[in-house]
């Protein structure tokens, strides 16, 4: 340490070591808290299939909305085309509703009491019978996977449906029906059946009790519409910035 | 020696307000450089403690060990062998080296 460019060339080599050892301290930080490399590489691409599905499917509606501006602009500028146009909104809002049959490929389910004899007579004989629940459990799966029309032993699955037990027979829509249950239910038949038999899913938990279940796939069946009566006696459609 | 702590200080603070930082990929390679930079400085007080500094051979070391080391590092993983070991080997002994040689003179002063 004799002469001054002597120490300033050290202090130089101590500033670049320095300034190497704050770079590499801050790179080795990010990349330990970053937290996305932990993550393993197939959640990140269930995650990232999810985002793009819900993208794709957001952009599909964007699209049909728009056609639709499109349509009532053009029948509001031409004035003859509405009355079709309102036509086939009705048409939709009755599909929606279940007012009218449907058609279309999907599964059959039938479910049927359990032929297994209770010989010991030490198990309630109501296990092994198919109740309400039961039905509920399957048509709740069956939304789950996508169905878009569903009806038991002809009768519509509506919205206002009601599926309970009335002494030994099942009420829905207000009519009595019993087993066998034939449940038809149009969309996705493979996912719909891959939901219902999903391990410890719907059917296994029914076969355990004998109870028979058969899953057919169908190519083309009919829906049949709900052929009640649709009041409303204490709902009115709620107006936007209407009285209370 | 005072000149030589205010530069380091001086290097550290730069560190932290500059905005760059090493990717991912070439950190190992700098984990690498730094030991032998490390190295290099411990090299270098043991030698003025022993009156035999030269400036030369400490410039030469400090880059060319930095570079040497950051090198085999990058062969090593394009080879598919862990020669960076060795830089980490061979520069990790010669400071502890150093160190023995900086601790007798200081306490044998």
């Amino acid at each position: 340490m004799k002469n001054k460019g002597f120490q300033i060339t050290i202090a130089f080599i101590c500033l670049i070591l320095g300034l190497m050892l704050t770079v590499q301290f801050k790179s080795i930080k990010k990349i330990n808290s970053g937290g996305i490399d932990k993550m393993r590489a197939s959640e990140l691409q269930s995650a990232l299939s999810s985002a793009n599905e819900k993208l794709d499917d957001a952009k599909r509606e964007l699209a049909s909305k728009e056609r639709k501006i499109e349509q009532y602009q053009e029948a509001a500028s031409k004035g003859g085309k509405l009355g079709q146009i309102i036509q086939k909104d009705i048409n939709q809002a009755k599909m929606l509703a279940g007012l009218t049959a449907a058609q279309g490929a999907g599964i059959v389910i039938t479910l049927n009491d359990s032929k297994v004899r209770n010989e010991q007579g030490d198990m309630n004989e109501n296990y092994f019978v198919i109740h309400d629940s039961d039905i509920l459990l399957v048509i709740n799966e069956l939304r789950a996977s996508g169905a878009e029309a569903i009806s038991l032993n002809d009768q519509r699955v509506i919205a206002t449906s009601e599926i309970r037990c009335a002494g030994p027979v099942l009420s829905i829509n207000n009519t009595r029906t019993s087993a066998p249950f034939r449940i038809k239910a149009i969309g996705n038949a493979i996912d719909m059946e891959n939901a219902l038999k999903m391990r410890d899913g719907v059917v296994d938990a029914l076969q355990q009790w004998g109870i028979e279940i058969t899953i057919s796939k169908q190519d083309n069946m009919v829906v049949p519409g709900f052929d009640g009566a649709l009041t409303f006696k204490y709902a009115v459609p709620f107006k936007e910035g209407g009285n209370e | 020696m005072y000149l030589s702590l205010i530069g380091l200080v001086l290097g550290v603070v730069m560190g932290i307000f500059l905005p760059y930082s090493i990717p991912i990929a070439y950190s190992k390679y700098m984990a690498v450089a730094i030991l032998a930079c490390l190295d290099s400085v411990f090299g270098g007080y043991a030698a003025s403690l022993q009156g035999k500094f030269d400036m030369k051979i400490f410039i030469s070391g400090f880059f060319g060990n930095a570079l040497l080391a950051a090198g085999l590092a990058f062969i090593g993983d394009k080879l598919g062998a862990d020669i960076y070991m060795a830089a980490v080997f061979a520069f990790g002994n010669r400071m502890f080296i150093n160190f023995a040689i900086i601790r007798r003179y200081l306490l044998n002063k």
